[in-house]
C-alpha cells in the first residue's frame, strides 16, 4: 500500500435523541478510509449520558477510530469519565498523548489531544498580568509540550496530529476575528513544525474554513462537520 | 425598554450558557421588537429549544427562528496529499 486513506470529522456534538443517527453514515467507511479520526466536541454538553450515546454510535466499526475530546466534552466536568466510556467501546482516545495503527504495510502516528486557545503569533495573549489570563496562557503552553515530546517520541511512518482547537488563523476564516484568541494558538503549530508532521487535523470553528497551512508548511484540515458539510472528510497520505 | 446591543448579548449568552442549548455559535440580531436567530446547527432536534430559551432571556419580544439545520450526508469526494 502506498497511501494512508484518513477519513475524519469533528464537532458531531451528540446527544441524547441522536442515538442511531450518526452511525448510518458511517455505513461502508472501510471501503472509504483505513481510519477515522474524530477531532472532539463529540458532545453537547459533555455529560456521560452524550458520551455514552457517542460510544454507541462509533463502537465496532471496522476501522480503528481515534479521538480527541473538545471544549464542550469537559462542561460537566465528565470528561474522564467520557474518555473510559469511549475506551471502553474500543475507541483511542489521544489525551496530550499519541497511538500508533499498522495500515497496510504502513504504520500511522496520531499524537495529539484537546489544544486550547490564547491567539495567533503577535496578536495573542501572554503569562503576563492577572492569575487567571496566566492560567489561561500556561494551559495552552503545556499542552504544547506535551505535543512536542509526543511527536518527538512517536516511531510511524507518518504522523498526523489531532486536536479540537485550531493551530492556524487560516482555517478560522468565516468566524469572527473577535474571537480568534479563543478558537486556536499558533504554539500548537509551532509544536508540529518542530517535528516531521504530515497532516494537522481540528476542529471547533463551525463557521470557519477548510484548508489552511502551518508557518512551517504542514497542511491544516478543518473539519467540524457545519464546515465540511458530510459525515467525514476524506484525506489520503502518500 | 433595554438597548437591543445588551438584549442580543444577553440572548446569546444565554443561548451558550442554559444547559438546554449550549450553543456557542448562533448570531442574535435585535431590531425594535423583533429579535433573529440565525446560525447552523447539527440536529433538529435543537430548533426548538433555541428559540425557546430565546424567548424567555427576552420576554416581550417576537422571535423568528433562521437556524438551519445542517443535513449531514456521506462525503463525495477525497482530497490526495502528496
Ligand atoms: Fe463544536
Ligand atoms: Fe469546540
Amino acid at each position: 500500500m502506498d497511501e494512508i486513506r484518513i477519513a475524519a470529522v469533528a464537532d458531531i456534538h451528540l446527544g441524547e435523541g441522536m442515538r442511531g443517527r450518526f452511525r448510518p453514515q458511517l455505513d461502508g467507511i472501510e471501503d472509504r478510509a483505513d481510519v477515522l479520526l474524530v477531532g472532539g466536541d463529540l458532545t453537547r454538553h459533555g455529560t456521560l449520558d452524550e458520551g455514552q450515546v457517542v460510544a454507541h454510535e462509533l463502537r465496532d466499526l471496522p476501522v480503528p477510530v481515534i479521538a480527541v475530546l473538545g471544549n464542550h466534552d469537559y462542561h460537566s466536568d465528565q470528561n474522564i469519565e467520557i474518555i473510559e466510556c469511549l475506551r471502553d467501546a474500543g475507541i483511542s482516545v489521544l489525551d496530550d498523548s499519541s497511538d500508533v495503527v499498522s495500515v497496510g504495510g504502513m504504520r500511522l502516528g496520531v499524537a495529539g489531544g484537546k489544544g486550547f486557545g490564547g491567539g495567533f503569533a503577535g496578536k495573542c495573549a501572554s503569562e503576563f498580568g492577572e492569575p487567571e489570563t496566566k492560567a489561561f496562557v500556561r494551559h495552552t503552553r503545556e499542552i504544547a509540550e506535551r505535543w512536542r515530546h509526543a511527536l518527538k517520541d512517536l516511531e510511524a511512518d507518518k504522523k498526523v496530529l489531532l486536536s479540537h482547537y485550531s493551530p492556524v488563523k487560516e482555517t478560522l476564516v468565516g468566524e469572527p476575528l473577535e474571537i480568534y484568541p479563543f478558537l486556536g494558538s499558533y504554539l500548537l503549530a509551532e509544536a508540529a513544525d518542530a517535528a516531521e508532521v504530515d497532516l494537522i487535523i481540528h476542529g471547533h470553528a463551525h463557521k470557519g474554513t477548510e484548508k489552511g497551512l502551518t508557518p512551517g508548511g504542514i497542511r491544516v484540515r478543518n473539519v467540524a462537520m457545519p464546515v465540511i458539510g458530510a459525515a467525514y472528510a476524506l484525506y489520503c497520505i502518500a | 425598554m433595554d438597548t437591543p446591543h445588551y438584549v442580543a448579548a444577553r440572548v446569546q449568552q444565554a443561548l451558550a450558557e442554559d444547559d438546554r442549548t449550549n450553543e456557542l455559535g448562533i448570531q442574535v440580531y435585535v431590531r425594535g421588537n423583533q429579535l433573529f436567530l440565525r446560525g447552523q446547527v447539527t440536529g433538529d432536534a435543537q430548533l426548538d429549544v433555541l428559540g425557546q430559551v430565546a424567548a424567555e432571556t427576552a420576554p416581550g419580544m417576537t422571535v423568528h427562528n433562521e437556524i438551519t439545520v445542517v443535513e449531514v450526508t456521506k462525503p463525495e469526494t477525497e482530497e490526495h496529499l502528496g
